[in-house]
């Protein structure tokens, strides 16, 4: 809306149309057809997307209601499914993996966009993010079976109790599979999304501000922290948001180490299971309509946390940027 | 000069077939002892992953017998498969379980549907400790349900020492390896501890997915053995042929006469031989009575409509499954799939012998005596 007044404004409608002009103007009204017809269409599918969920999953909300998100158990025998530890993996393994790609992406960023000085590290760097970016999840999933679960296991897990073990994170046995080994799965999943994205953020930050900054006496990292990152936060949160919205719906690789375990432990190295994973896991061989339909009510709050996590983008935006609106 | 005529006359049947022309006469080429030989058909099939690799080999071989039949085999899953089946966009589908009375009440009724065990399969408890070699650990029904149920967490727990006097079970923790994914195998196996324990029946109970009181669950057969190979102290229902395809260590299963087997093809079709009225709706043979029988045992089950539409299509049909589950059988030992018993193939004659089109039978072979 605001888009359409702003273009008014630029572009004021002529006192007399000519022949040429209104033929424009009716171009115009087609493509603005077309524009609505696109647009709606999207907001049909998506509306149908909600109800071809909401409707399989009617039987589990009618039988199990808001319940379902605190119950810990999940029994197919008994037809007892609650979605509390397929939620509490999801948000665990997400923010794992985010705490553990943020500031490793945003100084890659940093360098990408800021660090002069090894300059000729930055084209390998850059095809390196491009090349992680472009593993399928498949592939990812069966490098952290093979290889990753052995090594938190054997090394990471062991180290990480020895000396933060005073954590009720970090205690307790561990045998590669869980929510630590999931996390850092996803962690270099969303690491190229998190990569590019603030590296494209820093870079348009503009160079009269650097300028001014470093003409001020500032020293580089006095700039970095005082003038770049401020300036890029709003897009920074963005990237962050992305990856968050990557990591909540990865299915396949974390999969393959979180243990699919419907359990709630404090401890990192323990099993668990995620939204995505019960979905894959029984979607095959889940009869009846109460199984089936709370699968589909587990999908269901998967899409409700994606679309929350976009919502609480836009505020987060929002309150960052002040009145100036942003897209992301 | 008599080689020159076999080639000269399979050529010939060649030759017929690849321009779509039924083959004629008794060429023996087309047709084997017994076999009848289809009409030309594309079929196709969906259902249970557990017997897709045998019944890929096998329907590789039936098309190399029978140019003019093509079989396609989508393994999506037994609940997948037999929705299909319902839906009729397959002409057969294949599970683990046969049909609940739910699912042949969806397909217009029990009468409706034919169900027959196509093979057999049996699990191992495959497991990963370092200096055990393979069978050496022995396991008891009593063991394996305390296992299973957390109540033994350790290798030298005194109720596994107990069976295991020769040898040195170290002081490892126990790691239970399940399927995370419903599947038949998860079935068998929880089938198994519901008949051997009343803790496991009251508890967990049995199904194609449960509630695991211990362990992690891994997606897929091959998931689990892989688990099982990298987790020191680990252990796991695996089905056999991944057990001998990649050569893991199982246990000695002490079976109900007492006598403790390591799992084999054999051992499968021991234990399906002590349950000869077998039926769609009492299929359940684990903890089969015999000395050599391997107790965590289960068929494989396909099933078609009984009323075929297309009547040649239904012919090609039941002439491959005829087929399946007589000379075919023997696809199944490459890949560690047990053959049926006789009773079983038997009965699963009589079954494809009620299939009809137009209310006729499309199977012609005799009865079985």
């Amino acid at each position: 809306m605001r888009r359409g007044t702003a273009a008014e404004r630029v572009i004021p409608a002529p006192l007399v149309a000519s022949s040429r002009q209104r033929r424009l103007l009716a171009g115009d009204r087609i493509f603005q057809g077309l524009a609505l017809a696109s647009a709606i269409l999207i907001l049909l599918i998506a509306a149908i997307f909600m109800v071809a969920l909401f409707l399989p999953a009617l039987p589990a909300i009618r039988r199990f209601g808001l319940g379902f998100f605190v119950t810990r158990t999940w029994d197919p025998v008994r037809q007892i499914f609650g979605a509390l530890p397929a939620l509490y993996g999801t948000l665990v393994t997400s923010a794992i993996g985010i705490v553990i790609a943020f500031p490793i992406g945003l100084g890659a960023a940093l360098f990408l966009a800021e660090e002069a000085r090894l300059g000729f590290l930055r084209g390998p760097l850059s095809f390196a993010v491009e090349l992680l970016a472009g593993i399928p999840s498949v592939v990812i999933g069966l490098w952290a079976f093979f290889i990753l679960t052995p090594l938190m296991r054997d090394n990471v897990d062991p180290f990480l109790r020895q000396t933060l073990g005073f954590l009720p994170l970090f205690q307790g046995t561990a045998n590669g599979y869980g929510y630590l080994t999931a996390g850092v799965v996803l962690a270099i999943m969303v690491l190229p999304i998190m990569v590019a994205l603030s590296r494209d953020v820093i870079r348009a930050v503009p160079r009269a501000l650097r300028e001014a900054s470093l003409a001020l006496g500032a020293t580089k990292a006095e700039t970095i922290w005082s003038v770049i990152l401020p300036y890029a936060r709003v897009g920074i949160t963005g990237a962050v948001l992305l990856s968050l919205g990557r990591a909540l719906g990865e299915t396949i690789a974390v999969t393959m180490v979180i243990g699919n375990r419907p359990v709630i432990a404090a401890s990192l190295f323990s099993s668990g299971y995620t939204l995505p994973s019960v979905l894959a896991n029984e979607f095959t061989e889940a009869v009846g309509p109460l199984y089936q339909g709370s699968l589909f009510y587990l999908g269901l709050v998967l899409v409700l946390i994606t679309i929350a996590v976009n919502v609480l983008a836009r505020v987060l935006v929002w309150r960052f940027s002040g009145s100036e609106p942003a897209s992301l | 000069m008599k080689s020159v005529l076999v080639a000269l006359s399979a050529g010939a049947a060649l030759l017929l077939t690849a321009c779509g022309g039924s083959p004629t006469g008794t060429n023996p080429s087309t047709g084997g002892a017994g076999v009848p030989t289809p009409p030309a058909a594309s079929l196709t099939g969906a259902g249970a992953t557990f017997p897709a690799p045998f019944y890929s080999a096998a329907f590789y071989a039936y098309n190399q017998k029978f140019s003019q039949v093509t079989v396609n085999y989508q393994s999506v899953g037994s609940g997948a498969g037999i929705q299909q089946l319902t839906k009729k966009t397959v002409d057969f589908g294949a599970s683990d379980v046969p049909m609940s009375s739910t699912e042949l009440a969806a397909a217009g009724g029990a009468d409706n549907v034919v169900q027959i065990a196509t093979t057999l399969g049996t699990e191992s408890l495959a497991y990963n400790l370092s200096g055990v070699s393979n069978g050496q650990v022995r396991l008891t029904p009593d063991t394996i349900a305390g296992i299973f149920l957390g109540k033994i967490k350790k290798w030298n727990d005194p109720a596994l020492a107990a069976d295991n006097s020769g040898v040195s079970l170290p002081s490892q923790a126990i790691t239970v390896v399940h399927r995370s994914d419903g599947s038949g195998t998860t079935y068998i196996f929880t089938d198994y501890l519901s008949n051997v324990s009343a803790d496991w029946k009251s508890g967990p109970g049995k199904g194609k997915s449960v509630n695991w009181p211990v362990g992690q669950g891994a997606k897929g057969n091959e998931a689990v053995a892989t688990t099982i190979k990298q987790t020191p102290g680990a252990i796991g229902y695996v089905e056999l042929a991944y057990v001998l395809q990649t050569g893991m260590t199982q246990a000695s299963l002490k079976n109900k006469d007492g006598s403790f087997v390591i799992p084999s093809e054999a051992g499968a079709t021991a234990a399906a031989k002590q349950f000869p009225d077998v039926t769609p709706a009492q299929f359940s043979i684990v903890n089969a009575p015999g000395k050599d029988s391997a107790p965590i045992t289960g068929y494989s089950w396909l099933m078609v409509y009984k009323d075929e539409a297309d009547k040649t299509k239904g012919t090609a049909l039941v002439d491959m499954l005829y087929w399946l589950v007589t000379d075919g059988q023997q696809y199944g030992s490459n890949t560690h799939y047990a053959k049926l018993p006789s009773n079983m193939v038997n009965n699963d004659i009589v079954a494809l012998k009620t299939v009809t089109s137009a209310g006729s039978a499309l199977l012609s072979v005799p009865a079985p005596s």
